[in-house]
Parts: structure tokens; C-alpha cells; sequence
């Protein structure tokens, strides 16, 4: 009776407990949620740690030194999870987790587990097994380092050097500012194939720009197979597919497109739209457009991505979408075609890479916003 | 030598030549262009890809010394510029280098390197319709061309189209520039038609034409001239009593009317080139637009055809507003655009003078004392027209436009104390008015 009477007790102070802390949570916002992850992660680094992690919210070197390619080759700033211990990579990740969607954070995940699956595949390759070292040392904290991530073109890969450029712990994380509910800070995470530059204001939140990539773009994980841009390949498809002959028309581009227009170190820039406007779409492919923009758009947190998603739908009307390559793809598999999305305040391209091998394996993304790169329409003063 | 190079080199070598479409190296070549309307911009970068990038090494260092010195910069980026061509309208540009700046080659060895080259190249003055074409040839073989261009700054240079060969080594672009949008901010289909049909600023043809008309005295007498009888009615050779209001503003309307379509037509055939008379007879030929109205206007001469007659001397003046706007020397498209300014300035200023003075014209013209008005009007305007007759077809110096001039300085006051009379009188009907004369039924 006793023992019974102490469960119970047990019970109802833990349910009491479970319960108040749900509610705490539901008081909380999205920004103080990624505050208090962002200060206990900050927490878990020794002071060393913490410089390199912390930057001036200002710093438009840090801010702009992201890059599709592997950190071998274009060092970023911050502390990669490699040099983590397994709690302060835990914190880490946690970070990451709070200013994401669980369906962005997933596709993060997946982008880093591409990047292990390539090292993996990379190491089998026969070659001739040496190791090389990354040729560039990291920038100091002055960002004296080499000129920040550039498109590159065709980085060279292979045998045995694919443990210092390839794998899921050779991801970068940076804070600008001061983690803050009121004023402006950034989080940055990235490394092969992936930038992402979260930028916090109050409560708005802000994603662009970012870079998704991923190669090997299909892949076997514990006997799942993986797409991580699958959303982006085949929604765009749908979005092709569903369009008429003379829509079809003005969307197919006459020339062939190379690589992203706006990759890397293109900040800011607007080019001139083609293709086709949405405004002469349908309903229903208007709708389709906004769900495959949303690929996109809804990494960042729920409330932050309602917003954004809210002002890419009032400017729908003013959206190209552009298309140059094949109009089909393998069953399952990416499409080998380059596409861009273009609005007033959007800027979208998927470009397939063709490294000598099959562009639907390999394939890079640009998700920005020309007149908001990293949040300037929020923080300006 | 690098490793990874070594790595490259062999997947090269495994899969073939660089020419398939899958070739794994490439130069790639991204030009961005800024057009504004006196020059245009070109941000070139250029990324060797590491399989090509010994190669394009090799064309920089020249000397092969393995440094990049500034001579060799400055050498390769002149011979890029060499590959390219740019043309504006079918006009060869020269474009210049603004600056260039070089990784070291041990950054393009690893295909990291980018070199940036500025560019930039006037433009020379051209119509609104421009087509820029820029060909690029550097590193045929191995190049993946990109070109683009940034929305123009300049709300008046508007973007048309673009068309690129498949490679994007040839890139056409066609944009419509605006000669300058300070004037009237109309809506955007406007600017884009304006910008089409004339370099000439559409406000300044506007002004021209309302200028024309409030200047160019003649035209305006006769139109004054033909409208004094236009209140009235015709009993057998002589102005009998008024028409009353409605029938008069009626009638007012239709003489204007005409005039307007006759000179609209005039003016867009002699304005585009299509009929072409000497200048002379015309200028006669207004002069005696203007004898006849007068004549009218003491004596019924075609009552009840005042519109036709209108619509024919509208014709003749048509003609004389061309030869304005013929001095502007404007191209054919162009004119188009002018033509409509020029027309619209005009009937701005005819409805203007119009509305100044037909409220006048219709209250007076219930009195007795109307006939004053329109016999002092009429012989006013019959002198003049003699006067310009015999000055014009003699080419000979009267003081006709002086006098003229001198009455059309004070035409505002005219018109204001024309008006006070008017509503002096109207208010005074027992005083001055003989009893109900006033018809209301047409006269033919």
C-alpha cells in the first residue's frame, strides 16, 4: 500500500513535471527555443572553442565564406563536428535541429549522410592510395584565410583523400552575434554541398542564401534508399509535366545551362527572369510551384517558413519558372535538367553536376533572396 | 605535382575525351552584363576546371616561371577580350578592361580559381529599340558558356528579349531605352510605347504642339473666326438671332470636330511622308482659310456647312502643323509617337481657347449687340488674312503679324472681358435683349 501510494505519488509529480514542461514549451517561441539551444551549446565549449565558433554579427567575410565545395578546399569558419566531443556534437546538432523544420533538419541529415555514403565510395575506388592534405590552411580569425567559397569548377576528387574531404563530420558551425531573442544573430552550418545562413531577428527568421547539393543524390542507408533532394527533382518534374504544350514552350530554355547563374559569391545580384511567368498558369500548377518552392522555404522553422511561404504566395504572379536539359527522368531518380525559379524576392536553381559521371547523382541548389541576403531587409538600419 | 590533379587527371583518361558532352572539365565562362544608357558593363568570371586548368595556366604564365606577373594578367585578359565581340545595333564596340584580378595558379590548378575581368564599352547615341550582341569565342573546345543580364537599374531601359545560340556562345539582347521619363509619369504601357516610337521626349512634342496652335495666330483666327457665326442662324443673305444654347454648343462642337479630324489627317500622312506639298501654298492657303471664314462670318456664305468647310481647311492646316514637326527631324518610327504628342498639345490648346471662349460666344450671341462683336471680329480677321495673303505669296514684309500678334498677346484679357460682358448682359436680359428670338430647332 505503501510502495503502491509512493508509485502513485511518483507518478503524478512526474506527469506534473512532463506536463509543465510541455507547457513552458508551448509559452516558448521558435526564437527562444534556438536562443536556449544555441547558449547550451555554446555552454559545452571551452573558451578556445568559442572563439573560433563566435563571430561580429557584421562580419560579411564569415557571412559569405559557404560553398558547394567539400571544406578540403574552401575552409569555412568555425569548429567542424570532427573536432567535437559526442555532447558538444549532440548540442551542436541540437542548434541546428531547433532553427530547422523536422523535414528540413532531415534533409540536412540526409545531405550529410550523402557526403559519408561519397567518402565511403570515394575510398573504394581503386587508386593509388595516397593521402593528400588539404591545400589551403583554415582562415585565422581575422578571415585572412583564401578567398571564400567561389562556385568552383569541377573539384577534383578520389583515392584516398576522400577521409579529409568527405563525411558527415566535416560540417562547419559559426555564430555571428550574440544569440538574442530581440536583436539580430546568425547561425551558420555548412560544408560539402550544404550552406545553410540562418539569420534570427526577433521573431523572424530568415534562410537565404542557402545551398543544398547532393552527391551521391541517391543512396542505400540501413537498407533504405535515400533521395535527399527528391522533393526538388520531382516536384519539379510534376510542375513541368503539367503544363501544356504552350506553356511548355516558354519554360523550355533553347540553350544549355552549365552550372547555378547565382552560385556562390553572387550575393545580391537580380537577373533578368525566363520562361514563363505564373501568371499564366493555372491554379493548379500555380500550386504546385508553390509546394516545390516550399522544397526550400520550409527548412527553415515552421513559423519562420509561414511567413516566407506567405510572401512568396502574394508574389506568385510575378514567379518565373525556367527549364534547360532533359524532360524526363529514370524512374526514382533525380532529373538530369537545370531549373530556376525566379520572383521578386526569391531566386531558386537546381543544377545537375555532370563530373564525369551521371548528372542525376550529382547535383547542386541555390535558394536566395536578392533583396535579403542574410536577413539585410530585417537587420538594415 | 598535386595529388589530386594526378587523381583528375586519371579519371579523365578513364572516361575519354574532354568532347562528349559528359566531359568531366570544363572552362566555365560566366559573363553578367549591366546595360545603362550610355555604356554597358561585363563581369566576366572564368573558371578553369582542373583537368583543363594546366592548360590554361600554361596561356597565362607565358614565361612559365610559375608566378602570374602583372604583364601576364593584363596580356591574357587583352587576349580575351580579343575572343570577344560586341555590337550594339549592328555597331561594333570596343570594350575596355576596368580591372582584372588572378588567383594564384595554385588555386586554379585545383579548379578553384576564378579570374575576374571588368569590363566596360560606350554606347553610342541610337534609337529607343537596341539590340546588343555579344559573341564569345575564348577557349571554344573546352568552354560551358553562361551569360546574363542584371535587371536594369534604369527604369527606362526595359529588357525585350534575349536569345542565345545552344552553347550561349552567341547572346542577343534586345531592350527598349527611353530618351528621359522626367516629364509624365503615365502608366507603363505607355513608356514602353514611347520608348518604341520616339526618342523625343513625348511632354516636349505635347508642349509643341499646345505652342504651335497658341502661337501660330493664324490657325487659331480661323477657327475663332468660323465659330463667331456658329450661334447664329442664317435668314437668306444675313445673321438672323440666335440658335439658342444647345444648339449652339452643338454646333461649336462639330466646326472644332471637323477641324480636328481634317488636320489629324494631314498632319499623320505629310508627318510619315506619305503626300508632300511645298510650304508656300499651304501658308496662302491658310491665309485664305481665314479670308473666307470672315467672309462667313459678315455673310452667310455656307450656313449650315461650316463643318465641312472646316474639315476641308483643317486639311491645309494639317499640312502646316508637318512641316512643324518635320523640322524636329525625327525618324519615321518616331514620328509616330511625336505625331500623337504633337496632335494631342494641339487639341489641348484648341479645347482650351475653345472652352475660354464659346460660353461667351453662345450668351452674347442672344443680343443685338452680338453682331458688333462678330463684324468687328470678322473685318479683324479679313484684314489680317489679306494682309498674309499678299505677304505670302509675294514673300514680301507687312506689319500684319505684329498687329496680330499684338492682339493674341493680350488674347487672355480679351477672352476675360469678352466673358464679364457676356455675364453682364445675360443677367440684364430686360435691359438689352430684344424679346425671345432664340429658336431651338436646327437650321438648314
Amino acid at each position: 500500500m505503501n510502495v503502491l501510494s509512493i508509485r502513485t505519488a511518483r507518478g503524478v509529480f512526474s506527469l506534473a513535471l512532463i506536463c509543465s514542461s510541455l507547457a513552458v514549451a508551448q509559452t516558448q517561441t521558435a526564437t527562444s527555443r534556438i536562443v536556449s539551444a544555441a547558449n547550451a551549446f555554446l555552454a559545452t565549449l571551452d573558451q578556445k572553442q568559442r572563439q573560433s565558433v563566435l563571430f561580429a554579427f557584421d562580419d560579411e567575410k564569415q557571412r559569405a565564406r559557404w560553398s558547394n565545395l567539400p571544406t578540403g578546399f574552401v575552409p569555412r569558419g568555425g569548429i567542424s563536428l570532427k573536432e567535437m566531443s559526442p555532447a558538444q556534437r549532440s548540442a551542436a546538432m541540437a542548434l541546428v535541429s531547433s532553427a530547422l523544420s523536422p523535414k528540413g533538419f532531415e534533409k540536412v541529415q540526409q545531405i550529410m549522410e550523402g557526403d559519408e555514403v561519397n567518402k565511403i565510395n570515394e575510398a573504394n575506388r581503386p587508386r593509388n592510395g595516397n593521402t593528400g592534405n588539404p591545400p589551403n590552411p583554415p582562415p585565422d580569425k581575422d578571415g585572412n584565410g583564401p578567398p571564400p567559397g567561389n562556385g568552383g569548377n569541377r573539384p577534383p576528387f578520389g583515392g584516398g583523400l576522400s577521409a579529409d574531404l568527405f563525411g558527415k563530420d566535416l560540417y562547419y558551425i559559426s555564430i555571428l552575434g550574440t544569440p538574442s531573442e530581440k536583436d539580430p544573430w546568425m547561425l551558420q552550418f555548412g560544408g560539402h554541398h550544404l550552406a545553410l545562413n540562418v539569420t534570427i531577428a526577433g521573431e523572424r527568421g530568415v534562410l537565404t542564401p542557402t545551398l543544398t547539393g547532393a552527391q551521391p543524390a541517391l543512396y542505400t542507408s540501413n537498407g533504405k534508399t535515400v533521395r535527399p533532394l527528391a522533393g526538388e527533382s520531382d516536384k519539379a518534374l510534376a510542375l513541368l509535366n503539367s503544363l501544356d504544350e504552350n506553356q511548355r514552350k516558354q519554360v523550355i530554355l533553347s540553350y544549355r545551362l552549365a552550372d547555378l547563374v547565382l552560385g556562390p559569391g553572387q550575393d545580391g545580384k537580380t537577373i533578368q527572369p525566363e520562361g514563363l511567368k505564373a501568371s499564366a498558369m493555372n491554379e493548379r500548377q500555380r500550386a504546385i510551384l508553390l509546394d516545390l518552392i516550399s522544397e526550400w522555404a520550409g527548412i527553415i522553422h515552421e513559423s519562420a517558413a509561414a511567413a516566407r511561404m506567405a510572401e512568396l504566395k502574394a508574389d506568385v504572379n510575378e514567379t518565373w519558372f525556367a527549364w534547360s536539359g532533359p524532360i524526363t527522368a529514370d524512374p526514382g531518380k533525380n532529373i538530369t535538367a537545370y531549373y530556376r525559379i525566379q520572383g521578386p524576392h526569391l531566386v531558386i536553381e537546381y543544377a545537375p553536376q555532370r563530373l564525369g559521371g551521371d548528372p542525376a547523382m550529382h547535383v547542386h541548389t541555390m535558394y536566395r533572396d536578392p533583396t535579403n541576403d542574410y536577413g539585410r531587409r530585417l537587420t538594415a538600419k | 605535382m598535386n595529388r589530386r590533379l594526378a587523381a583528375a587527371a586519371a579519371i579523365v583518361l578513364l572516361l575519354g575525351a574532354p568532347a562528349s558532352a559528359h566531359r568531366l572539365d570544363e572552362y566555365l565562362q560566366a559573363i553578367l552584363l549591366t546595360v545603362e544608357k550610355d555604356h554597358v558593363q561585363a563581369s566576366m568570371r572564368l573558371i578553369p576546371g582542373v583537368a583543363v586548368s594546366s592548360a590554361v595556366i600554361g596561356s597565362i604564365d607565358s614565361n612559365r616561371d610559375g608566378i602570374i606577373s602583372e604583364a601576364e594578367k593584363w596580356n591574357y585578359a587583352e587576349r580575351v577580350l580579343g575572343d570577344l565581340s560586341l555590337t550594339i545595333d549592328g555597331l561594333r564596340l570596343k570594350p575596355k578592361l576596368v580591372s582584372v584580378e588572378f588567383p594564384q595558379p595554385e588555386q586554379i590548378r585545383e579548379g578553384l580559381g576564378e579570374i575576374h575581368l571588368e569590363l566596360t564599352a560606350d554606347l553610342p547615341h541610337g534609337g529607343p529599340n537596341r539590340s546588343l550582341i555579344l559573341e564569345n569565342h575564348h577557349q571554344a573546345r573546352i568552354a560551358a558558356y553562361l551569360v546574363n543580364v542584371l535587371v536594369p537599374r534604369d527604369p527606362d531601359i526595359q529588357i525585350v528579349a534575349q536569345n542565345r545560340d545552344e552553347l550561349q556562345s552567341f547572346y542577343q539582347l534586345d531592350y527598349v531605352q527611353a530618351a528621359d521619363r522626367s516629364e509624365l509619369p503615365i502608366l507603363n504601357w505607355w513608356t514602353t510605347f514611347r520608348a518604341r516610337t520616339g526618342a523625343v521626349g513625348f511632354a516636349s512634342v505635347f508642349r509643341l504642339g499646345m505652342r504651335h496652335i497658341a502661337e501660330g495666330t493664324d490657325h487659331l483666327l480661323f477657327l475663332l473666326v468660323l465659330l463667331l457665326p456658329a450661334p447664329l442662324i442664317a435668314f437668306g443673305s444675313r445673321w438672323a438671332g440666335s440658335a439658342g444654347v444647345r444648339q449652339s454648343v452643338f454646333r461649336i462642337m462639330k466646326v472644332v470636330t471637323a477641324f480636328t479630324v481634317g488636320h489629324s489627317i494631314t498632319l499623320a500622312l505629310a508627318a510619315l511622308g506619305v503626300v508632300r506639298i511645298p510650304n508656300r501654298p499651304i501658308e496662302v492657303l491658310i491665309a485664305i482659310s481665314i479670308l473666307v471664314s470672315a467672309i462667313h462670318a459678315l455673310r452667310p456664305i455656307f450656313p449650315g456647312k461650316e463643318a465641312g468647310i472646316a474639315a476641308f481647311f483643317g486639311l491645309v492646316h494639317g499640312l502646316a502643323f508637318a512641316a512643324t514637326l518635320g523640322q524636329l527631324g525625327l525618324g519615321r518610327w518616331e514620328r509616330v509617337g511625336s505625331i500623337l504628342a504633337f496632335n494631342l498639345g494641339i487639341e489641348t490648346m484648341q479645347l482650351i481657347v475653345v472652352a475660354a471662349t464659346m460660353p461667351s460666344l453662345v450668351l452674347l450671341s442672344r443680343m443685338r449687340a452680338y453682331s458688333l462683336l462678330r463684324i468687328t471680329g470678322a473685318l479683324f480677321a479679313g484684314s489680317a488674312s489679306v494682309g498674309w495673303i499678299v505677304e505670302r505669296s509675294l514673300n514680301a514684309h507687312s506689319s500684319v503679324d505684329m498687329i496680330v500678334d499684338g492682339v493674341a498677346h493680350h488674347a487672355i484679357w480679351i477672352a476675360g472681358v469678352l466673358f464679364a460682358i457676356s455675364i453682364v448682359c445675360w443677367s440684364l436680359p430686360n435691359l438689352l435683349n430684344p424679346p425671345a428670338t432664340a429658336v431651338d430647332s436646327p437650321v438648314r
